[in-house]
């Protein structure tokens, strides 16, 4: 898929295949692999909230309200990858 | 690619071997939408092979440690290269790369990045030397355009800086 399909799906409002674009990204051409991921990401991120610890909201905040929302997105991907790695259940072939 | 002539006495031209190949790619990756009509002759070689100094252009994701990771993460792509000294030691090197198995280069660069092995035949005189530095990038690339127009570009100018005679480019 290149950049012009997905920005042509995103114009058109067609969800169907942005998600599926990402769901291959994560699942390195599995859709699957890249649905299960998903779900993988957000568990671990659930985990560590389930004792309620003290976190950093002035970070979170201050982030979220200083950064534009390119870099947030991409810090996102980012969160995705650092989540299913420290879930210990790596599917993918090399490094970050 | 192969050489054939137009019949009207002029240079031969380089035909591609694959005419079909970017119909194959669209119909295996539905959207990728690649066209590409024109191609670059291949450079004839001006000097023997034992005199040429030889960069070595790499999609490994191989990168001096401590440089900036090539963005693994982002969903459209890394678009930027990394320049690896030639005299680098393997162990000056490491692997920013998700979409190849990396156990057997993290245990020998050499299978994908055969920096060795290209001293070796410099050193036996096979080619004429290597360039200062080799190049790198990601093949995880989700716009060809911008590869083009920018990676590939940028790539061809810093080894025509180096005064590189050859190229061996390979993909991981």
């Amino acid at each position: 898929m290149s950049l012009q399909y997905l920005k042509d799906a995103a114009a058109a409002g067609d969800p169907e295949k942005l998600i599926r674009y990402v769901r291959l990204h994560f699942g390195d051409g599995n859709e699957e692999a890249g649905r299960r991921e998903i779900d993988k990401a957000w568990i671990e991120a659930l985990k560590p909230l389930l004792d309620v610890p003290p976190t950093d909201r002035e970070f979170i905040l201050e982030t979220i309200r200083t950064r534009d929302p390119a870099t947030l997105a991409h810090l996102f991907f980012h969160l995705h990858f650092y989540l299913v790695q420290r879930s210990g259940e790596w599917i993918h072939d090399g490094n970050l | 690619m192969t050489e054939t002539s137009d019949g009207g006495g002029g240079p031969p031209r380089v035909a591609q071997l694959r005419p079909g190949l970017w119909d194959t790619v669209n119909e295996r990756y539905p959207g990728s939408m690649i066209d590409k009509a024109d191609f670059v002759p291949l450079a004839p070689l001006r000097k023997p092979l034992s005199e040429c100094r030889l960069v070595f252009i790499s999609t490994s994701g191989v990168q001096p440690k401590g440089s900036m990771p090539f963005d693994t993460v982002h969903p459209v792509g890394d678009y930027s290269f990394r320049r690896v000294p030639s005299a680098s030691r393997p162990d000056e090197l490491e692997i920013h790369q998700l979409k190849y198995p990396t156990a057997s280069a993290n245990r020998d660069l050499n299978v994908i990045f055969p920096l060795d092995r290209l001293r070796e035949l410099a050193d036996e005189g096979v080619i004429g030397g290597l360039a200062e530095n080799f190049y790198t990038f990601i093949g995880y690339n989700m716009d060809p355009e911008r590869l083009e127009r920018t990676l590939a570009e940028d790539i061809a100018a810093a080894v025509s800086e180096e005064g590189a005679d050859i190229a061996l480019a390979a993909p991981a």
